[in-house]
């Protein structure tokens, strides 16, 4: 097994783009989340989401960026950033040696929206005739492949809300066991659409709008949570052994020390203790970390009641008498759920956490819940702290959990 | 300059933010940045500038001066089959 580094990131967030801007955000506790005020808002009982705004050419002629849905938009444009941040990764690679991964809940549901608001809203036959290729999945880590000349595997994976979080795994195994020299790996997820946003809200999952501060409407581990927010956004790595970083001088922004899964084959959308807390135990095990040497954790922490009990007693049950000791983030609160894109910038702001030694804070947290005990770093962010070792938890609906196991760059 | 090509300039200049000094009759799709499949989605476009019904048999067009002869010939096919039949849906 070979050490693999961290040396490009790349982020489209509604906290900002690029790490500074992403890390200023959260350091201090702003939020993503605002009232929506797109024609169709009024149609939604709670509208509100959070935006991400950003150069949506992604550096392609416009002939070009018209063939490409809003996530793969935002997917290129932080692969960009990741690749030009890491200092010439792929600069000498041996192009079949590197591949790209990327994890999307929902892919180009945008464009598919649009072509049926055509098709039924209209009653019109004209569809655009990219729909197809600005709707599938695979379209983002294609763009990405293609822009960057990229021959290895280029795989998507859509397992909903740990979909990123696999992603960067699956890499990370592929990099780790030499079957490849780089890989561009992350998430990306434009949800924001009329169909989505209606159908999320019939699923009852979706948080009420706070009145009188809508950007707090997403309140994880507060007895007063109402349940997630939809954003939109994308995060991208660079990862590459440990050693060719060092030998060609690269900057390392930290390491992936192992990833875990497990599935809980029990239920589609209620979670399971056991199968959260399976899926740190085999992310600590392949990364050969012992339990006692995490320092902090980035929860899956939607703001949904079952997610916070199911996550606080798997947390429990993994890390026992110590669990109340760990600082654990939501963040969340912050930047909304990004579904499919959610484990990757919750990995981003797990790795700048590391290297600014702060725990991010769970913002919102207004009531202390009974059944939520844990150390929440609650609306405040907490400087020198421990920061070695953290998790980053993504747990499904499905049942896919996925956990990555993370190091610090020294 | 005809009065297609002038309509098809304005497409291209707002949606594909081409400048006008690249529109000429002879310059090629493929350097514009639109290849086979782009020229799929400009000629919907046309379709609704145009309110013509391009016919989805694919026809070679390299140049723009191509693409502004195939639709001057589509609108003088299809006006005078909206002459012959009124009733018939224009688009």
């Amino acid at each position: 097994m070979r050490r693999v580094a961290v040396t490009g990131i790349g982020v489209i967030s509604p906290l900002g783009n690029g790490t500074s801007e992403l890390w200023d955000a959260a350091r201090a506790g702003r939020s993503g989340v605002r009232r929506l005020d797109m024609p169709f808002a009024s149609r939604l009982s709670a509208p509100i989401g959070a935006i991400a705004t950003f150069d949506d050419s992604a550096g392609l002629d416009a002939a070009k960026a018209r063939m490409l849905d809003r996530f793969s938009l935002m997917a290129l444009a932080s692969a960009n950033q990741a690749v030009q941040a890491s200092h010439g990764a792929l600069a000498d690679v041996e192009r079949a040696r590197a591949g790209v991964f990327v994890g999307t809940g929902m892919g180009g549901t945008l464009s598919m929206d649009n072509g049926y608001q055509t098709l039924y809203g209209e009653q019109s036959d004209r569809i655009k005739p990219f729909t197809v290729l600005m709707g599938m999945h695979n379209a983002a880590a294609a763009w990405i492949g293609i822009e960057h000349g990229l021959h290895g595997p280029n795989m998507t994976y859509s397992t909903a809300c740990s979909s990123s979080t696999v992603a960067i795994g699956e890499a990370w195994l592929r990099v780790a066991h030499g079957e490849l020299d780089v890989a561009i790996a992350g998430g990306a997820e434009a949800p924001l659409s009329p169909g989505s946003l209606k159908a999320w809200e019939a699923l009852h999952t979706v948080a009420t709008m706070d009145a009188d501060d809508p950007t707090a409407s997403c309140r994880p581990f507060s007895k007063n949570r109402s349940g997630m927010v939809l954003g939109e956004g994308a995060a991208m790595l660079v990862i590459e052994p440990r050693d060719r970083a060092l030998a060609r001088g690269a900057p390392i922004l930290g390491e992936i020390l192992g990833y875990g899964q497990s599935n809980d084959a029990t239920h589609i959308t209620r979670p399971s203790v056991e199968g959260q807390a399976a899926a740190m135990l085999a992310a600590l095990g392949a990364a050969n970390v012992n339990r006692d040497a995490v320092d902090a954790i980035n929860a899956h922490g939607t703001g949904t009641l079952a997610n916070d009990k199911a996550e606080t007693a798997a947390i429990r049950a993994v890390f026992g008498a110590r669990a109340g000791q760990i600082p654990i983030s939501a963040t969340k609160a912050m930047h909304a759920h990004l579904l499919g894109a959610a484990g990757a910038l919750e990995c981003v702001l797990t790795l700048l956490a590391m290297t600014h030694r702060v725990a991010l804070p769970t913002m919102h947290l207004q009531q202390p819940d009974p059944e939520c005990d844990l150390d929440y770093v609650a609306n405040q962010a907490r400087d020198g702290v421990a920061a070695q070792v953290m998790l980053s938890n993504s747990f499904a609906f499905g049942g896919t959990n996925a956990v990555l196991v993370l190091g610090a760059a020294a | 300059m005809t009065d297609t090509f002038e309509r098809m300039s304005a497409i291209l200049i707002k949606d594909y933010k081409l400048s006008a000094d690249q529109l000429t009759p002879e310059a090629p799709l493929e350097g514009l940045g639109i290849d086979s499949l782009g020229t799929v989605e400009l000629l919907w476009s046309i379709e609704d500038v145009f309110k013509i019904k391009v016919p989805t048999e694919p026809v070679p067009l390299a140049t723009l001066g191509d693409v502004a002869i195939y639709v001057d010939q589509l609108i003088a096919e299809q006006g005078a089959a909206a002459a012959a039949t009124p009733d018939a849906p224009s688009a």
